[in-house]
């Protein structure tokens, strides 16, 4: 097992939240038939594909002596590592030792052999750790399976710790000023009054007196996996179908790296869906990318100690909470084990 | 497939380059959407009038307009 319960709450609020799901990359990335090596939760991983289209994710370290798998051999339905040639199957188990036939270890599960699932374009796995190997009870996100509802991903690699790009999307003011010269940010007051209402599955930070004209609210949403839900207007130039929403997520790649998905999604059918998806292909996406290239450059350019010299405001309430909810979940899940 | 750290990719939607024809209706449909209105009425007219047509150079009608967005959109 990688990931374990002896783990510091340190670590773990460092490198991401165990004994929950997690997005992991587009599922693109992992052509029918390839091997992908990722890290995620500051661990080594392998995700493999059978031709089928089957996807499985292994730790990315040989049984016998530690070799990474990814830069063995795929055999179809199971990996073979180059050190020794070792051979492992999607479930992890080890199904041959070719130069000791017979061995013991052959037929033991001793590669760790994550749940996966496929949504919306994007891999997500389940990260317990060694006391909570069952995956948690998933919800997903309704904007990305409700069939009224058209979305887009966008995937990008940022250097700024996981918590930095989350509580970037618990704090909905930065959209009046650094997305002022942006295409749907420009209107709206630049001071407000917020408010947190909790949720059964998180809670809202909102503005209580504006709604509709800025990013003027966000939900975190804790269904099994970590997401934010928030909507913001579109100019007259989208088209019919009203605001576009965003739910996004964040890999916890490892101390200093992060991957976001953001799904760009809006509730529109028949020809208005199509004509926003046309015109998101050819001009929009370029419009949302300037936008968080905006968040990238500054949240890559924070120093490291940010969040050690601050004066926080009533904006930053949204923060706040979000911090003291993981740094708890870190705290209960590096005692899990003890 | 790149395995470089960072992915930064702009264009994500695209399974090609727009060309000039494609180009050129989106970039009218924003306009008629500004000027005109949402009304799939008002596209036809705003587009008629600003003589931008389909592909084989005829007028858009309302049918033509929808498959071609199904087509481009899908
Ligand atoms: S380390 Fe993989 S086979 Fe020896
Ligand atoms: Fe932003």
């Amino acid at each position: 097992m990688t990931l374990s319960t002896s783990a510091t709450a340190d670590h773990i609020y460092a490198t991401g939240l165990r004994n929950q799901w997690h997005a992991v990359v587009p599922s693109h990335f992992v052509a029918p038939g390839a091997m992908r090596k990722v890290t995620v939760l500051g661990e080594q991983w392998l995700l493999f594909r059978r031709s089928d289209g089957t996807l499985s994710m292994l730790a990315d370290r040989c049984p016998h002596r530690g070799a990474p798998l990814s830069l063995g051999k795929h055999l179809g339905d199971r990996v073979a590592c180059w050190y020794h040639g070792v051979e492992v199957e999607t479930d992890g188990t080890v199904s041959s030792v070719p130069g000791l036939p017979g061995c013991s270890l052959e037929g033991k599960k001793l590669v760790t052999s994550l749940p996966v699932r496929e949504v919306a374009g994007a891999i997500l796995a389940y990260f317990g750790d060694e006391e909570h190997p069952e995956p948690a009870a998933l919800t997903l996100p309704e904007p990305l399976t409700d069939p009224e509802v058209s979305a887009f991903l966008c995937y990008a690699e940022w250097n700024v710790p996981w918590r930095y790009a989350v509580e970037n999307l618990l704090d909905p003011m930065h959209g009046a000023f650094l997305h002022h010269e942006s295409h749907t940010m420009s209107d709206g007051d630049t001071t407000a009054k917020f408010r947190i209402r909790e949720t059964a599955r998180g809670y809202f930070f909102e503005k209580t007196d504006q709604r509709g004209v800025n990013f003027d609210w966000v939900e975190l949403c804790r269904t099994g996996v970590d997401w934010v839900d928030l909507s913001i207007p579109y100019p007259p130039s989208a088209g019919p179908g009203g605001p576009f929403g965003i739910v996004g997520m964040a890999c916890p790649v490892d101390e200093q790296r992060t991957g976001v998905f953001f799904w760009r999604y809006r509730r529109v059918e028949d020809w208005q869906r199509a004509s926003w998806r046309f015109l998101y292909r050819t001009l929009i996406e370029k419009r949302h990318w300037d936008v968080l290239e905006q968040d990238r450059v500054m949240l890559e350019s924070m120093p490291v100690d940010a969040d050690q010299q601050e004066n926080l405001y009533q904006h930053d309430l949204g923060v706040v909470r979000l911090r003291r909810l993981y740094r708890a979940a870190a705290e209960a899940q590096s005692s899990a084990g003890a | 497939m790149t395995d470089t750290w960072p992915y930064l990719d702009v264009h994500q939607s695209r399974t090609h380059e727009p060309t000039p024809y494609e180009h050129k209706l989106a970039a009218t449909l924003e306009e008629v959407f500004t000027e005109e209105g949402h009304e799939l009425a008002d596209v036809v007219r705003g587009l008629t009038s600003r003589q931008v047509h389909a592909a084989d150079g005829t007028p858009w009608t309302e049918e033509s307009f929808r498959a071609e967005m199904n087509r481009l959109g899908a």
